[in-house]
């Protein structure tokens, strides 16, 4: 466990920023406690400080996780976020994207979604934009990347990707031993 | 006939020469033609030390020509300090670092030596000088077990010729190391010492043991597959630094994830995406 260089915070606030965009203040900064971003085995994890302190006990063989896991670092150094943020950046989304309730079990098996899918999008959402994909009943569902902007995706027909999948919450289930 | 009552009424025109008695007496320099004087500043005193200063002058020895009488003024005394900064110590050449370990001293050698097949005096080498290198012979015997059809006065030249390319690649050394030292040796220098050499040749020592590796390394399986020979150089891995997980003052990595946070957003808080790029392309698509 060791605090991020340069660099990897760069990475990862670069992809961070495409959900959330300047609201990653509010996870640096926040009113109620002190909370870091920790390396961990490749992974980034968001932890209080008061937790943090505590796990320095432990081994680093031993440490297995703590706090959230926001992802991991590619072994090419890129950064790939985990499903297990959701909560954190669902909190602080620019874009959202609603899919309607029989788009639900395609997304949460892994599938990109598509235009007959969607219910509602956030208005100017451009293209490759990061989202986070929300139930009708306003439950978030993971996210992805917007294949079209907004304006674009009226012309598409209904069978047409409208936004990639990143991350699910499915993925609790499918990969449950990697995940955090 | 008594004059001294008609010069002492001459003299009465005039103001006295005279001047009083200073608390503290005045320095002088002649011949820069400057008194100092220690005593308090009064503007009175001024004008008389002026007096003093020409009563001085007046006192010197005079010579006298067409231009009229000059007083003849002694050299300063007054040290002025120098115009230029001190020249920087030079670091040590190799041969004045060996001479100074062993002890050779530099003698002065006269500039003119007796040419005994002439029997006059000559430059010790230059022109006209007895260093000819034996060049100007117009015979030379083959030495013995040489080629006979060599040219003798070729191979003089070839042998000067690399005397002369070892010594300029001497004076190269020595100016890299010079340099590398001045860098590394600041300090000395300041002191208005010769830099320390011993760091700067351990330094080039390590600079090029790199470039060994760096080529070494440099074949189509960038040195993974190729065998090393034993005693070899081997490269020494560069040793990461991470920052300490557990500091007492956490605000300090706060405000560093901040300012890369406003690198990667933006100032005004504009976003990752380029609107304007967007918008181009956005009309682009509609036309």
């Amino acid at each position: 466990m060791r605090p991020l260089t340069e660099t990897e915070t760069k990475t990862f606030f670069e992809k961070l920023a495409k959900y959330i965009g300047r609201n990653i203040t509010h996870l640096i900064d926040r009113g109620d406690e002190t909370f870091c971003f920790r390396l961990h085995r490749d992974r980034v994890y968001y932890v209080s400080e008061d937790v943090m302190k505590r796990a320095t006990n432990v081994g680093r063989d031993q440490l297995i996780s703590i706090g959230v896991c926001f992802g991991k670092f590619t072994k090419t150094g890129k950064f790939r976020l985990h499903v297990t943020c959701l909560d954190y950046i669902a909190q602080y989304a620019k874009h959202k994207v609603w899919i309607k309730p029989n788009g639900e079990m395609p997304f949460l098996y892994g599938n990109h979604i598509v235009k007959a899918h969607i219910g509602r999008v956030t208005e100017d959402t451009p293209e490759h934009q990061g989202v986070i994909v929300y139930s009708m009943t306003d439950v978030p569902l993971g996210f992805g990347v917007t294949a079209r902007s907004t304006s674009d995706t009226r012309k598409l027909q209904p069978t047409a990707i409208v936004v990639f999948h990143q991350a699910d919450i499915g993925e609790y289930l499918r990969q449950e031993d990697t995940l955090f | 006939m008594d004059v001294s009552e008609v010069l002492a009424a001459h003299k009465q025109k005039f103001k006295s020469v005279t001047v009083e008695g200073k608390l503290i007496p005045v320095d002088y320099d002649l011949g820069l033609i400057a008194a100092y004087d220690q005593n308090p500043v009064d503007e009175i005193e001024l004008k008389d030390n002026a007096q003093l200063l020409l009563n001085e002058i007046f006192q010197l020895p005079t010579v006298s020509d067409d231009n009229g009488i000059m007083a003849m003024l002694p050299t300063p005394t007054t040290q002025l300090p120098r115009e230029k900064p001190l020249p920087k110590p030079k670091p040590e050449t190799r041969w004045e670092k060996f001479a100074k370990a062993k002890g050779i001293v530099k003698r002065k050698k006269e500039r003119m030596v007796f040419d005994d097949n002439s029997g006059e005096y000559k430059p010790r080498w230059g022109y006209k000088g007895i260093n000819d290198d034996g060049t100007k012979d117009w015979i030379i015997e083959v030495p013995q077990g040489s080629n006979p059809m060599e040219d003798q006065y070729e191979a003089r030249r070839e042998a000067k010729r690399e005397r002369v390319d070892r010594n300029e690649k001497r004076q190269q050394r020595n100016l890299e190391e010079a340099v590398v030292a001045a860098k590394m040796d600041q300090r000395a220098i300041g002191r208005g010492q010769r830099p320390n050499m011993d760091n700067a040749r351990a330094m080039k020592r390590k600079e090029l043991e790199n470039q060994i590796l760096i080529s070494k390394a440099a074949t189509a399986s960038a040195g993974k597959f190729d065998k090393g020979l034993k005693d070899d150089l081997k490269a020494r891995g560069v040793r990461r630094q991470f920052a300490p997980n557990v500091v007492a003052d956490m605000s300090n990595e706060k405000s560093e994830s901040m300012s890369i946070l406003n690198k990667i957003v933006g100032k005004n808080g504009e976003d990752l995406v380029n609107v304007r790029k967007v918008e181009a392309r956005h009309k682009k698509a509609q036309m």
